[in-house]
């Protein structure tokens, strides 16, 4: 039997109660949160994780493909690894600069764990026994338009020193389905360097239809956890290419590994409707 | 290493001062044969009396400066006299004057008439509080604090000025420069304690930084102990030591008014709870490590920590 809400919280709980966080990471904030969420992880978006028995109780740079416009993978992936994992983590994700300047959102962000992308961080949380979640191809990654879904961009190697620095094993994460949350997008790049924004995808329905034009599909979503890769011995150049290169192909492989077993968007909807249905009579 | 049977005379500037009296008190326990003369701008009537304690008031210009150094032999000075940026302190102008100027002339006195040891002041203000800072910034991380406020040049010229001579003089004058985080306690007034002590208490919504604390024997204890520490830059705080903005507010101000900070730029200054300058120091942290200073003086070295120290203000 799948264990209750509450008695996976109490497991992140006891890991959490107590510790310092110099970004202010607060676990009463976090159960809020994934309670709030949970609905949209467990039926919205009806996630499987496969593959968990490959994270163990010990720090990872959790290392992701990125995709579907608006960062919910992330979200996903961090619910994933608080509530489903055995041994269930908050992932630290890593942020844009401007997020942290936002009042009232700079202060949620970090009560639910995310902290500056910074590599002075990203050390300090490592040597602490913290997780890393980072999504390497950035905005390239998640403002894909539909033509190049699922194919990887390359990764910069900055979380590969990172992991060679302090010696944490890097953890392959693909996550499937998350590219159909709009399944047509067109990336309007010219436009979007004229506003001077990353990306400015538009769909069939957004902007058209404002902001309901902007809420994803239910698209059922697939996380591959690989096998964990050993961090780089040192920093020479050539063996952090190695392993950056080991990192992409084996996201890459999860992820045609998903798409053939890729459970279709309209069998969701259907669930969902028979859901809805029910709770209605 | 000095030694502490001989007669050894120190300058303390910025006598006036409550932490300069702390100072003073712990280095006449540390060294029985140490002569102290401290001087300020400011009114001195105040200062503790002791039998190797002489005060002065002078007014902070080359001339007196001059005077002052000539006609003694410093073996010791303690640079306390920079001006901070509370509410209620003078212009930028004379912040200027006093900070780099007047420590310019105390530096190229200290050359001139063979002072043996330096020990400067400096805060860790110098760093800036930016929404990208890293948490726990190194001794070696970027003085970033006038990028967005040119009010706080002085403090990271005076800092650098400090720098530059220290390593240029390494050779023949032992110098040490501390930047110490927020300093509080119940004989300090600087722009923390003002903040946290003011009659309207002013509690920030929409930020909420993690804020270290030291406390003000401690400060003095490392000042006392800056004659022994090897020639170089110190940040001044207890290794992995915080409190979030608002668990101060418990301590300290549990009634408090819940105030955005967002607005006070709307509001035109109006209202807000510090000058503008010092206001992304409530919105950013800004944590510095204070690993190189403990791993000279030993983890048991601070007696307070950050909790303590906002605990032992709530007191006074």
């Amino acid at each position: 039997m799948k264990p209750s809400f509450e008695e996976k919280y109490r497991l992140l709980y006891e890991r959490y109660e107590g510790k310092k966080d110099p970004w202010g990471l607060d676990i009463h904030a976090c159960k809020k949160a994934l309670k709030t969420l949970w609905p949209l992880y467990d039926k919205y978006f009806d996630v499987e994780l496969y593959n968990q028995h490959n994270i163990q109780d010990k720090s990872y740079i959790v290392t992701s493909n990125h995709s579907g416009q608006i960062p919910i993978d992330a979200m996903l992936v961090g619910i994933a690894f608080a509530m489903e994992a055995d041994n269930p983590r908050i992932l630290r994700a890593m942020v844009e600069r401007f997020l942290a300047k936002l009042p009232f959102l700079g202060e949620l962000s970090a009560k639910l764990g995310a902290i500056l992308g910074d590599r002075q961080n990203a050390n300090y949380l490592l040597e602490h026994g913290e997780s890393l979640l980072v999504f390497p191809e950035g905005v390239r990654g998640i403002s894909k338009g539909t033509k190049d879904f699922y194919k990887l961009q390359t990764f910069p190697s900055g979380f590969v020193k990172i992991a060679a620095q302090t010696q944490t094993p890097i953890l392959p994460i693909a996550v499937v389905g998350a590219e159909e949350f709009y399944p047509y997008v067109y990336n309007l790049k010219p436009l979007a360097r004229l506003l001077n924004l990353p990306a400015l995808p538009i769909t069939p329905l957004f902007p058209l239809l404002g902001p309901l034009g902007a809420i994803p599909f239910p698209s059922p979503v697939d996380i591959y956890v690989g096998e964990e890769i050993a961090p780089p011995r040192s920093m020479n150049f050539d063996e952090i290419q190695e392993v950056k290169n080991k990192v992409e192909n084996k996201i890459q492989e999860l992820i045609n590994h998903g798409l053939e077993k890729r459970r279709p968007l309209k069998q969701n909807i259907v669930k969902l409707m028979e859901q809805f249905q029910d709770t209605d009579e | 290493m000095n030694n502490l049977t001989t007669t050894h005379s120190i300058l303390i500037l910025g006598i006036s001062g409550g932490l300069a009296q702390i100072l003073a008190k712990k280095l006449f326990e540390q060294m029985p044969h140490c002569h102290i003369l401290g001087v300020d701008a400011r009114e001195v009537d105040h200062v503790f009396k002791h039998p190797r304690l002489t005060v002065k008031q002078l007014k902070y210009s080359r001339a007196q400066f001059e005077q002052l150094f000539l006609t003694h032999q410093f073996d010791s000075v303690y640079h306390l006299a920079r001006m901070g940026h509370g509410r209620l302190i003078d212009s930028l102008e004379k912040r200027l004057r006093i900070n780099i100027l007047g420590t310019n002339h105390i530096l190229n006195l200290c050359k001139r008439t063979e002072v043996k040891n330096l020990v400067i002041m400096s805060t860790f203000h110098v760093y800036g509080a930016l929404a990208d800072n890293p948490a726990f910034l190194s001794e070696d991380s970027p003085l970033r604090a006038s990028i967005e406020y040119p009010e706080l040049r002085d403090v990271v010229d005076m800092d650098q000025i400090c720098q530059t001579w220290m390593w240029e003089n390494k050779e023949s004058i032992h110098t040490v420069i501390l930047r110490p985080t927020n300093i509080i306690g119940p004989n300090v007034n600087n722009a923390i304690t003002q903040f946290l002590s003011s009659p309207i208490a002013l509690k920030p919504i929409d930020y909420n930084p993690a804020f270290q604390f030291i406390h003000e024997q401690d400060i003095a204890s490392v000042l006392a102990k800056s004659l022994e520490l090897p020639t170089g830059v110190y940040n001044v705080a207890r290794e992995d030591d915080f409190l979030p903005l608002r668990d101060v507010f418990k301590i300290h101000r549990p009634v408090s008014i819940p105030f955005p900070l967002s607005i006070t730029k709307v509001l035109k200054g109006r209202l807000s709870p510090a000058p503008e300058y010092l206001l992304n120091y409530l919105k950013f942290s800004c944590l510095i490590s204070g690993k190189k200073l403990t791993e000279k003086l030993g983890d048991d070295f601070f007696q307070f920590n950050s909790e303590q120290s906002v605990e032992q203000l709530a007191l006074k």
